[in-house]
């Protein structure tokens, strides 16, 4: 029926208890351990996206609380809601009351904590201890060497690992069985290349390539291609035909027109730069991938992403000739 | 061999009869600390104001010398934190000293206090003041800014004035003289005109001309000395640094931008190509640009101001030093585009924002996750399955034009689905 209310996957097949939960056996053991003794100390869950950390944090919530523990937990995103002073805010309010069950501690939930800044951070810690009477912080983390030291100190610190090849095509397969996919196995193992480990990125590529019809590689592959605009390969090779100009207006498309972030731009661009589509002597590719990692690397250090960028596309309009295949 | 100091602090006054031209604020000042001292004054802190490079800081240390005082000083690097200004009060907590001298606290630059990420900082101060055993004295460019407005309210506002042109005509000839530099009278009134009685500058202009031709003319003073301080428009800026002749000149020319350091950034991107045409001009401007920025975004994520300078130096001289050859071209700097296309792409990225604001909490991931992860696999779906997309979009709540964009030319379909249940219930 056309009517009825669809859910995207990624939300529908989410774990909701710790019991559901498939992976990260050594984490979701310890946290269990927590649930059984209505106690815990802050938290850091650190390790790379799509592993399963909000979705853990939610689960022991749950798992705490019943149903209804979305009342009992505040959620802050470090990114979206910029400024201690937020935080600070929506914190004290939030820690005010207490709860009324048998668990005596609130839970404040913060996503993305290493995209904070060292002083942010610093006003962090004050406020963990602070309300620790009342309250326990579970921190999100991709990178937890950002988390300043006095923070990792204070929490107990569980490491995320990337999500096995077995993992993540079972989970697959349990999704597209129950949602009637027609799919072949090798398309499953496909989304798992595609996605590098990222659970919620892989059921995304699953529900659009089912929006095609039969999940097939091709049909794998088609949407991502889809979802990756053609113009990063198109800024890539104006550049290397050392037409600096014309590939930064493709870059501003880019980042206006698709809204990619300049990371999203040169993770793709990294990708490219090993394809066979793209006609460079294997000596030029090893050349541009060390030099995109360095912009990588700046981008995370950097304020500006088209200024980086920028950079990188000169580069490769500078070197371009020499990059070109003779032959 | 002596250690080379530049002239600005070689030169800088050692007692209070050295300091000249600011009579007023210096009489303020001695007549305030001595009915501090013995408790009569009304105001209980000092705060000098008044351009840069008139004495503020300068004054400070003379008088503390004159009057053998001990120094406790913090800049605007310093103080950010309360805990800082904590300490600073009780280190000068004792009445006296071990060397038995009397004290003088002085905060520099608090008009740079920023309320919202040194809210502490402020109060403390308020604190130190009123509990300080010894004189506070701060300073600040702009005694009116609204940031530091408890701070006049507590204080004795003394005005800096800028110096007169003689003035500093006069104490650029002691200089000359002292260093044994032949330094024509007509150059020195020049200096002190475009000085417009900023010392600082202008004694700065008189050693860059001096250690670098070894003497002092009218035609160098021409050409070497700017009007400083004083904030230009960008595109002037622009045509300062990329035709400077010496580093000097494009760091001066970066730092009097009437735009803060970001909008300058996007300007100097937009116009490397402007400038220049050869490819490895290009790519050596960006690869310093690059470096800037990095260095601009280590200060946003660690507060570390003292980096600035380091941007300044890539962002200017290091752009301006990415030519092979000085050529002094003219060119015509326009509006940056990026402003232009970011201001017609506004209601895209704000739709996109929306739909990111509506799926991030359901997913129970950040908007910035649903923007790169979610949102193009979402357009798949739309473009490709308007019936799926329906149902998508009923289950978040998505608008018509929310709709349009994820769609595009698809819109009218995955509308239709949405709408046919009305129509059914009609029948």
């Amino acid at each position: 029926m056309s009517e009825q209310p669809l859910l995207l996957w990624a939300e529908k097949y989410r774990p909701r208890t710790l019991d559901e939960v498939v992976n990260q056996k050594e984490v979701v053991a310890r946290l269990k351990k927590f649930v059984e003794e209505k106690n815990m100390p802050h938290l850091l869950f650190a390790g790379p996206p799509g592993t399963g950390k909000t979705t853990l944090a939610h689960c022991l919530a749950h798992d705490l609380y019943g149903d209804n523990y979305r009342q009992y937990m505040l959620e802050l995103n470090a990114s979206d809601e910029r400024g201690i002073d937020v935080i600070r805010s929506k914190v004290k309010e939030f820690a005010r009351t207490r709860v009324a069950g048998e668990v005596p501690f609130k839970i404040i939930l913060l996503d993305e904590a290493d995209n904070m800044t060292a002083d942010a951070q610093q006003a962090l810690r004050r406020l963990m201890e602070l309300y620790t009477a009342t309250t326990r912080f579970i921190l999100i983390a991709n990178y937890p060497s950002k988390i300043i030291e006095p923070i990792q100190s204070r929490c107990a610190v569980f490491r995320f690992t990337p999500l096995s090849k077995e993992d993540v095509v079972e989970r697959l397969r349990y999704i597209a069985e129950k949602e009637n996919v027609k799919y072949s196995t090798e398309a499953l193992e496909t989304i798992y290349e595609l996605s590098e480990g990222d659970m919620r990125k892989a059921i995304n590529i699953l529900q659009a390539a089912s929006a095609l019809g039969e999940v097939t590689v091709e049909a794998v592959y088609k949407v991502v291609g889809l979802a990756h605009p053609k113009e990063v390969r198109q800024m890539l090779q104006l550049a290397l035909s050392g037409n600096f100009t014309e590939a930064r207006n493709k870059l501003r498309e880019l980042m206006l027109n698709y809204g990619l972030s300049g990371l999203d731009i040169i993770k793709q661009v990294h990708r490219e730069i090993f394809s066979s589509d793209i006609k460079l002597s294997d000596e030029a590719r090893i050349m541009i991938a060390d030099y995109a990692g360095e912009i990588q690397f700046r981008l995370v250090e950097g304020a500006d992403d088209e200024i980086q960028l920028n950079a990188f596309l000169a580069r490769l309009a500078f070197m371009g000739k020499k990059f070109r295949p003779t032959s | 061999m002596s250690e080379r100091l530049p002239w600005i602090i070689k030169y800088r006054p050692k007692n209070l009869d050295e300091f000249v031209d600011q009579e007023e604020a210096k009489k303020a000042f001695i007549s305030w600390y001595e009915s501090w001292k013995k408790g009569e004054t009304e105001k209980k802190a000092a705060l000098l104001h008044g351009p840069p490079g008139t004495g503020k800081s300068s004054f400070v240390q003379a008088f503390a010398a004159t009057y053998g005082l001990e120094l406790y000083e913090m800049n605007a690097s310093d103080y950010r934190r309360k805990g800082d200004i904590d300490r600073l009060l009780r280190v000068t907590a004792s009445s006296g000293s071990l060397s038995g001298k009397g004290k003088l606290i002085f905060l520099d630059e608090v008009d740079g206090l920023n309320p919202k990420s040194d809210a502490g900082g402020l109060e403390a101060i308020l604190q130190l003041i009123e509990n300080s055993k010894h004189p506070v004295v701060m300073a600040a460019n702009d005694a009116y800014n609204p940031n530091i407005r408890p701070l006049r309210d507590v204080s004795l506002l003394i005005e800096f004035k800028r110096l007169r042109e003689g003035a500093v005509v006069q104490l650029l000839s002691k200089i000359c003289e002292k260093e044994r530099v032949r330094c024509d009278k007509d150059a020195l009134d020049v200096i002190a005109k475009r000085s417009e009685g900023d010392l600082r500058s202008a004694i700065n202009d008189l050693e860059a001309i001096a250690e670098a031709y070894g003497k002092v003319t009218k035609d160098l003073a021409m050409s070497v000395s700017t009007y400083r301080d004083r904030e230009y428009a960008p595109f002037e800026v622009l045509r300062r640094m990329f035709n400077a002749k010496y580093i000097f000149q494009a760091k001066d020319a970066v730092s009097s931008a009437n735009i803060d350091y970001d909008t300058l950034k996007v300007w100097i991107n937009e116009h490397i190509p402007t400038y220049y045409e050869d490819p490895e001009e290009v790519s050596r401007a960006f690869e310093a640009l690059s470096r800037a920025d990095v260095y601009m975004g280590r200060i946003i994520k660690s507060g570390s101001w003292d980096l600035l300078s380091y941007a300044m130096e890539m962002m200017g001289p290091g752009v301006a030093y990415a030519r092979k050859a000085y050529s002094g071209k003219f060119k015509a700097f326009k509006y940056p585009e990026r402003f232009r296309l970011l201001s017609e792409t506004k209601k895209a990225r704000e739709l996109r924002d929306s739909i990111a604001e509506a799926l991030a909490r359901r997913l129970l991931t950040s908007k910035a996750t649903v923007k790169s992860d979610v949102i193009p696999y979402l357009k798949v779906i739309f473009t490709s399955n308007p019936k799926m997309a329906a149902g998508i979009a009923k289950a978040y709540g998505l608008s018509e034009d929310m709709v349009k964009f994820l769609a595009g030319s698809k819109a009218s379909e995955v509308m239709s689905y949405l709408k046919k249940p009305a129509r059914a219930r009609k029948t």
